[in-house]
């Protein structure tokens, strides 16, 4: 195989092997040169055909656009910090710009004052997720920075304008049919790229699903997210924010699947729809109750092993049979409510899948999906300059470190507003 | 800088990478470099068995070590420090943690073990314990940060096992024992660094027939079929086989950063025998078996 000279790149060589040293190791290989002298070997009678003669050793370093190099986390400074948006208990995010570009990202804060266990394997989980799983519909991660202290770590992320649950609470009425169709397309594509890849999400809700102004959802904050694989490792209880948590996990089942996932989905997919969340319990016995009186009394012919799962007999037994599904949903379509109930149906091994889910008639009836592009747009919490951003220069006020100006929205912001949304007390 | 920042695909090494490392410009010679790099190895490997962690997991304790001393220098990180970092991150990675306690002590007890001290168990929530974790977590945000967290190491194991069966080489009594083995001493070379972990899966299969003389398919060569170049199978078990010709001189090599200094001027335990070859060190003891071993889908 005649190669081009100037692709081939020499490195350093392996050391040279000794040849008087005794080889002291049992199951030690004989030298190579005895090997490239023993004609019988299969190698050897290739490359005789081949007319080829033994490559001298070398390593061979491909060109650096084929794969990553080796290098250091970059320092927060490139970044100029323009705002804080949110904080959570996993850490602050902050609105920043990337001072050579311009771009505009978002920066998570880790928390790590508290870990006792090093970096936690949660924020590595969430890392890994968010580079495995490259899709339109989940947020993507750029890079990650370091500040001065090694405390001090920062995922680099695209900025998204809205999350929904902001957002919803912040709406008159509710999504349009069409709109909500377009949402949960994406959001089930999204789910349906993790379940492929032995993803669980176990904290998909509204507050994690943010919306660019593209119409656009992205998945985000993965930090309860990990890989599942047969047979399962031991896995982590509780999951899942309240209100999403399935009644499996309610009721204390020691393994779960993909289907805890659907789950959630379809509890947004009926907040979508009537603009107000579906069971917002404050306990997780009011949290089965309310499942119980919207979708009737579970029992084990329609839910195998129901009976055996851990909590099963600590049931409340008030009797309420029946699906009420339809009377929360009045005006939604026959179809719209044949996949609502499959996705929360009790059985998880019965359960749609993301798969089955976005082939489901649904979404091919009248109205279609509405595009993206024709979404309506709304100005941005997070970016409190919504308006004067146009001009190259922002204003000062928001140039400093950490400044948390919560009401700066004034005429925008939506939040402030009398709303009917609920707020999780986390 | 508009190339990729963060990916799971492993990162290789560029050229100048390669050729000048950190330690080498802070004057560590290149036999130096080796020797302090296969202990790192070993005592990664010693540890992953007493911790009876899973092998992906050492392999990839193993490559971050390596990976670490791409952008370091052994003069300012101990190889002690940084192999416990990587062994710590690496069960992280491969969700098996483990406790500071087993780590400390299992550590402990090693660095006596290679040094010829006296076996005596740490004393219970002495300074010991607390100097040796405060030094695992620093070593363990500094291999994030060096590394820019490309930590998700890809390993050729579960790729090895898919190759054997495609070979019909899986009941055979001895090449996947041994294929294994040499995947696990390659760790000690610079071959994770510079190949993607196909390749190196080809080239143990390569190197394991050819050592029990059995015969694979050759029209088409195999090795083509499966998208690998000879020249770099044999540069590959080229660095394998070599391993078991280089001695390590593993009671006079320095683990901590106190002992570094005496080591490169030479004076680090001299008067300890000079020379358990490598190759009894490599050998038998550092290979976890492939049977029962569990492979992850992920490796």
């Amino acid at each position: 195989m005649p190669r081009d000279p100037d692709t081939l790149r020499e490195g350093p060589r392996p050391p040279s092997v000794d040849d008087n040293m005794t080889p002291v190791y049992s199951q030690e290989p004989e030298d190579q040169e005895t090997y490239r002298h023993r004609s019988q070997t299969p190698v050897d009678t290739y490359r005789e055909q081949a007319g080829e003669a033994a490559p001298e050793y070398h390593i061979e370093v491909p060109e650096t656009e084929q794969h990553p190099v080796l290098t250091q986390c970059r320092s927060v400074e490139n970044y100029e910090k323009l705002n804080r948006i949110s904080e959570g208990t996993y850490g602050v995010v902050y609105r920043a710009r990337d001072r050579i570009t311009g771009e505009i990202v978002a920066l998570k804060k880790l928390k790590l004052d508290q870990e006792k266990n090093g970096f936690p394997i949660t924020s590595l989980r969430e890392i890994y997720t968010l580079l495995l799983a490259k899709h339109p519909h989940i947020v993507n991660v750029r890079e990650i920075v370091v500040g001065d202290t090694l405390t001090q770590i920062f995922i680099v992320m695209d900025f998204i304008e809205h999350d929904l649950k902001e957002l919803m609470s912040g709406m008159r009425s509710p999504f349009l049919q069409s709109e909500v169709k377009t949402l949960m397309l994406q959001l089930l594509s999204a789910t349906e790229l993790l379940h492929e890849n032995w993803i669980l999400h176990r904290d998909l809700k509204t507050s994690n699903l943010l919306l660019n102004n593209k119409g656009e959802i992205k998945v985000a904050d993965f930090g309860l997210a990990r890989r599942y694989g047969e047979p399962q490792g031991v896995l982590t209880q509780p999951v899942v924010t309240l209100w999403y948590r399935s009644p499996e996990l309610l009721l204390g089942a020691k393994q779960y699947t993909t289907a805890v996932d659907i789950w959630s989905i379809g509890c947004i997919f009926a907040e979508f729809v009537n603009n107000e969340p579906l069971l917002p319990a404050r306990s997780e016995a009011e949290q089965l109750e309310k499942i119980f009186k919207l979708l009737g009394m579970p029992n084990d012919k329609i839910w195998p092993g129901f009976s055996k799962l851990p909590l099963a007999s600590h049931v409340p037994n008030f009797v309420q049979p029946y699906n009420l599904l339809r009377s929360r949903l009045p005006y939604l379509t026959e179809n719209g409510l044949d996949l609502m109930s499959k996705m929360l149906t009790y059985d998880p091994t019965r359960r749609i899948t993301a798969e089955d889910a976005l082939k489901h008639p649904y979404f091919s009836e009248a109205p279609p999906p509405k595009h993206p592009s024709m979404f309506p747009t709304w100005p941005s919490k997070g970016e409190k300059t919504a308006k004067k951003n146009a001009s190259p220069s922002a204003p000062q006020a928001v140039h400093g470190h950490g400044q948390d100006e919560e009401e700066a929205g004034g005429l925008f912001n939506f939040a402030n507003q009398e709303s009917t949304g609920f707020r999780l007390k986390v | 800088m508009s190339q990729v920042k963060l990916s799971l695909q492993n990162a290789l090494l560029t050229l100048e990478q390669l050729q000048q490392t950190p330690s080498r410009e802070d004057g560590i010679t290149e036999e130096q470099e080796d020797h302090l790099r296969q202990l790192g190895c070993h005592l990664i490997q010693h540890a992953g068995i007493l911790l009876k962690l899973p092998q992906v997991a050492m392999a990839t304790g193993q490559i971050l070590f390596q990976r670490f001393f791409y952008q370091a220098s052994l003069r300012k990180f101990a190889v002690r420090d940084i192999s416990m970092g990587s062994v710590f991150l690496a069960a992280k990675v491969e969700e098996c943690p483990i406790r500071f306690l087993d780590l400390v002590n299992v550590f402990d007890h090693l660095i006596k073990k290679f040094h010829r001290l006296p076996l005596d168990p740490m004393p219970a929530y002495q300074q010991t314990f607390y100097t040796l974790k405060d030094a695992t977590v620093v070593a363990e945000m500094q291999i994030l940060k060096k590394l820019s967290f490309n930590v998700h190491v890809q390993t050729p194991y579960a790729i090895m096992i898919n190759y054997l069966k495609v070979l019909e080489l899986m009941d055979h009594p001895i090449i996947p024992q041994l294929a294994w083995s040499y995947l696990n001493d390659g760790l000690r070379t610079s071959i994770y660094i510079c190949y993607q972990p196909p390749t190196i899966a080809c080239s143990v299969i390569w190197l394991a027939a050819m050592k029990e003389n059995v015969a694979l398919p050759t029209s088409p060569a195999w090795w083509e079929v499966l998208d690998a170049k000879l020249e770099d199978i044999e540069n590959i078990a080229g660095h394998i086989t070599s391993l078991y010709h280089r001695p390590l001189p593993i009671s006079t090599l320095p683990f901590t950063i106190e002992q570094v200094e005496p080591y490169l001027r030479g004076e680090l335990n001299k008067n300890a025998s000079n020379g358990s070859p490598a190759a009894a060190a490599t050998g038998s003891l550092s290979s976890t078996s492939i049977k029962g071993t569990r492979v992850s889908r992920f490796s």
